[in-house]
């Protein structure tokens, strides 16, 4: 039982310490954000007493010293109240990502958990029948199509699949003409516009895992308790599966979770390319625009969620690997 | 009929990219039934590749390539894989060198027999159970063994469930390849005897392969010895111990001793005497008067003229340590604090070599960390001339280390694999002396001259995989050596060698001592070594000494059971026959 509680109030302490320097951190570069604002607006001419009231009542001026402001802060974290976006003035931080979350979650999120099981798939069979078709097709496909960028590979599916062969619509989460519900005529058009930019991901990610798995496989075919499950006669299914794989995929599991962690963050050039509202749209228009209240949120969500991808994956860990638990 | 014979058997390497090589050539021999036969042989000699041969485990790029394998009348080295498996059980089977890598990490022990026991189907679902416990009682462990995991084993215990999984086969040919090489003395000693009732009271044939001849001999009644790839020589353990007829049994028999013999011998090594003071059980270390050494020995305990080239640089200074002890925190939540060294205190003079003996965890290693400060101790002092080798920084440890240098036990692994042996043995010469451009590239050049490596520039500009174990220690002992040290201290430097590289390494570090005055801390669990090279020995038993004096009294004349023991656990050709 210590296991898992030793991990959690790692877990806690480490959201706590990135929650304050989210916190700090704006607060260590001088001056309040009316004051940039202004300072903009004065580079035109001079700012009148009323602009500069309306400014500073629109952005906030921190009052109380810093420890009661951090409470403050504190207290509207837990009720996820990030304020006002400079962008998308009048909506709320909170309600812009909320937005944005599903879609990046279901869409980045199952292609990312598809990957990896495929990919590992691939990559022990690969690493079982060493040297035959049906290592060097995954081996080669994967180190082939890992190496290519994004965008890249995202034009070619536009391009092919979209715009030549006209199976997937090539932008947007769903169509024009409709507005989010949770109908099957929409969740189907959902589903229409996700093909394209999941494929991009599955298309760069998926050959990291084959390869990953395949080497750590190899590796483990080679010790010494494949051997002797070998010479004990056990099945081919047992050793393969229950001997070699079971022990190759515990250093994927890391890299999983870091995967997982990311997904919040979006897919950044994907979701630029194919217009997809998800988390990643909204941090690049957040960067571009300087929309600090935007920025900040979807920073500390980000971090947040690495951090508890690899509390689960502890977890994991300690479920799967008997010498992780002591 | 035979229970396994193997006819012209030849087993090749084919490496991608390299040329094939012979690793067993047209092996014949065969096994009767219920036999205990020994393969012998040094590393390399082809010996394992046999024994995963004749189990038919052999892996790519290992490979059959030509002969038969007759195992009960039927050829299994073309048999396929499907019937093969089929074959093991109540076949052969095999336990592997480093039993303590042959289980499935996260899997438990329990699972691991039922593995077994649905692969073949051979125990009724319901008798299991039963079974598995019957098996690990078998093999002298508790039942509750089953819900453990191969971590939360120990190395003996790991070996002994590998062992009880083999069994579970119920075999009628058993193959052990080094069972016990990897686990400690007293450890080694008692599952061998395990193994010795085992197949006398189950009657499977057993086949033992192991570098070591007096394992082998201890155990069996008839050895094979290889060499090279070939079997050079088969037959009864008796006849190999009384009458070897092949060079290479006679030089392996050669190398064999009784630590506790008044004089031990063992070619390529100064004969070390007896050298027992007649007053009895001398417990005062550091004390050696010429007297003691044996006139006929030509090992004098300290060197009349030492050759050095320290000018300029302190005189030699003996290493005191005072009551040391060296605690370590509690390895896990619930255990004890771990007390690997318990107020140890001796003095190690100038020119003396002393051995430090125990089994594995007695403390041996921990006390050369404290030595060479790269630990600091918990409690005690100790002193090097007049530094504190306990309070030592950065400026005084680079002082001890000019003086104080260490030879590491795996020569494997002490040599980055990537540099040159010149460029290994030009890092100490920079670093800890004033020598630049060509003198230092000539102090490298006499370095490998010193420790026997010649032509000196071919061996300077090879690679560590180049270079054969004997060799690679070697480098690492002109390494040490590099920076003209007072103390030199060997952590096990031959227990990964060949025993006909032992001999060569050890008379090199003895010769050491000699010429150049070099003292010595010779770590070992190893006794005939220690007695061959040491003057003084301190026995350790969990941390505390139990035992000191001058190495051929304590061995000759053991006081404490602990010592006893451990002598006690040297395999010895001699007792040829008796585990029979």
């Amino acid at each position: 039982m210590w296991y898992p509680l030793r991990k959690l109030g790692l877990l806690l302490l480490t959201a706590w310490a990135a929650i304050t320097l989210n916190f700090l951190l704006p607060r260590l570069m001088p001056g309040t954000p009316a004051d940039a604002a202004i300072a903009k607006l004065a580079q035109n001419g001079p700012v009148d007493p009323a602009t500069r009231a309306a400014i500073e009542a629109q952005l906030g001026v921190p009052t109380g010293d810093t420890w009661s402001q951090y409470v403050q802060y504190l207290g509207n974290v837990a009720h996820l109240d990030f304020g006002v976006s400079y962008t998308f003035f009048p909506q709320s931080v909170s309600s812009l990502v909320m937005n944005a979350l599903p879609w990046t979650l279901v869409m980045v999120g199952l292609v990312t958990i598809v990957a990896f099981i495929l990919g590992t798939l691939l990559g022990v069979l690969a690493a079982w029948k060493r040297g035959t078709w049906l290592d060097t097709l995954p081996t080669l496909g994967g180190t082939f199509t890992s190496a290519f960028p994004y965008f890249w590979t995202a034009l070619l599916l536009v391009f092919f699949l979209g715009y030549t062969l006209k199976w997937f619509p090539t932008s947007g989460a769903y169509g024009l003409e409709s507005t989010p519900n949770l109908s099957l005529a929409f969740i189907g058009d959902a589903i229409g516009h996700a093909w394209l930019p999941a494929l991009t991901i599955l298309v760069t990610s998926v050959g990291g895992w084959i390869l990953g798995m395949r080497n750590n496989m190899i590796n483990t075919l080679g010790d010494d308790y494949v051997t002797f499950a070998e010479a004990n006669g056990l099945r081919t299914r047992t050793v393969a599966v229950k001997y070699a794989a079971r022990n190759a995929i515990l250093p994927n599991l890391t890299g999983f979770g870091l995967a997982l962690g990311g997904v919040v963050g979006g897919s950044l050039l994907v979701e630029q390319v194919f217009n997809y509202p998800g988390v990643g749209y909204l941090l690049f228009n957040a960067v571009t625009n300087q929309d600090f209240p935007l920025m900040q949120a979807l920073f500390l969500m980000i971090t947040i969620s690495i951090l508890l991808a690899n509390f689960l994956v502890d977890i994991l860990y300690g479920l799967l690997d008997p010498r992780t638990r002591r | 009929m035979s229970l396994l014979e193997a006819n012209n058997l030849s087993v090749i390497y084919e490496p991608r990219g390299a040329e094939p090589t012979y690793a067993v050539k047209n092996a014949s021999f065969s096994l009767e039934r219920g036999e205990f036969v020994g393969l012998v042989g040094e590393s390399g000699s082809g010996k394992s590749t046999l024994g995963f041969a004749v189990t038919r485990l052999a892996k790519a790029p290992a490979r059959i390539s030509q002969g038969t394998i007759l195992f009960d009348g039927r050829d299994i080295a073309s048999m396929d894989e499907e019937e093969l498996r089929k074959q093991r059980q109540g076949g052969f089977a095999m336990v592997l060198q480093s039993g303590m890598n042959a289980l499935n990490p996260v899997r438990s022990i329990r699972k691991h027999f039922g593995d077994i026991f649905a692969a073949h189907d051979h125990v009724p679902k319901s008798k299991r159970l039963a079974r598995a416990y019957e098996l690990v009682e078998k093999v002298e462990l508790p039942r509750d063994v089953l819900d453990r995991f191969p971590g939360e084993l120990s190395g003996g215990m790991r070996q002994r469930v590998s062992i009880a999984l083999a069994l579970s086969l119920e075999p009628q040919l058993m193959v052990f390849d080094e069972p016990t090489t990897a686990l400690d003395v007293l450890v080694q000693h008692a599952v061998m005897g395990t193994i010795r009732e085992l197949q006398k009271s189950e009657n499977f044939t057993a086949l033992l392969i192991s570098h070591d001849l007096g394992v082998v001999l201890e155990s069996t009644s008839r050895v094979m010895v290889m060499s090279e790839g070939v079997i050079v020589e088969d037959g009864t353990s008796e006849q190999i111990l009384h009458d070897p007829q092949h060079e290479y049994t006679q030089m392996l028999l050669g190398h064999y001793a009784d630590p506790r013999a008044e004089v031990v011998e063992v070619p390529g090594l100064l004969v070390r005497g007896s050298t027992i003071s007649l007053t009895g059980h001398d417990t005062v270390l550091g004390v050696v008067s010429p007297a003691d050494g044996d006139p006929v020995t030509a090992a004098p305990s300290a060197p009349a003229t030492p050759v050095r080239r320290r000018a300029g640089r302190p005189d030699a200074a003996a290493i005191v340590v005072d009551d040391v002890s060296k605690v370590y925190p509690r390895p896990r939540r619930g255990s004890d604090p771990v007390t690997a060294v318990d107020h140890v205190s001796f003095t190690l003079e100038p020119g003396q070599s002393m051995a430090l003996v125990g089994a594995s965890g007695s403390g041996k290693s921990t006390l050369a960390k404290l030595i060479t400060g790269v630990e600091r101790p918990t409690s005690g002092t100790i002193h090097f001339g007049e530094a504190r080798v306990d309070r030592l920084r950065r400026t005084g440890l680079r002082d001890l280390r000019r003086e104080v240098q260490m030879v590491f036990q795996d020569p494997y692994s002490a040599l980055n694999p990537l540099h040159t042996v010149e460029y290994a043995l030009m890092r100490p010469v920079l670093n800890y002396t004033d020598l630049r451009g060509a003198a230092a590239r000539t102090r490298v050049l006499e370095l490998l001259d010193t420790v026997g490596l010649t032509p000196v520039e071919q061996f300077a500009a090879k690679l560590p995989h180049q270079l054969s174990g004997g060799q690679r220690q070697r480098v690492v002992i002109a390494r040490a050596l590099a920076c003209d040290p007072q103390v030199i201290i060997a952590d096990e430097p031959v227990s990964m060698l060949d025993v006909s590289l032992r001999a060569g390494v050890l008379a090199l570090l003895d010769g050491l001592r000699v010429t150049f005055g070099v003292s010595m801390l010779y770590i070992t669990h190893d006794l005939l070594s220690a007695r061959l090279v040491t003057d003084q020995i301190m026995v350790l038993n969990q941390g505390r000494v139990v035992e000191s004096g001058q190495t051929a009294q304590v061995l000759r004349f053991p006081q404490d059971p602990y010592t006893m023991q451990l002598l006690e656990a040297i395999p010895q050709p001699q007792r040829a026959g008796a585990g029979r």
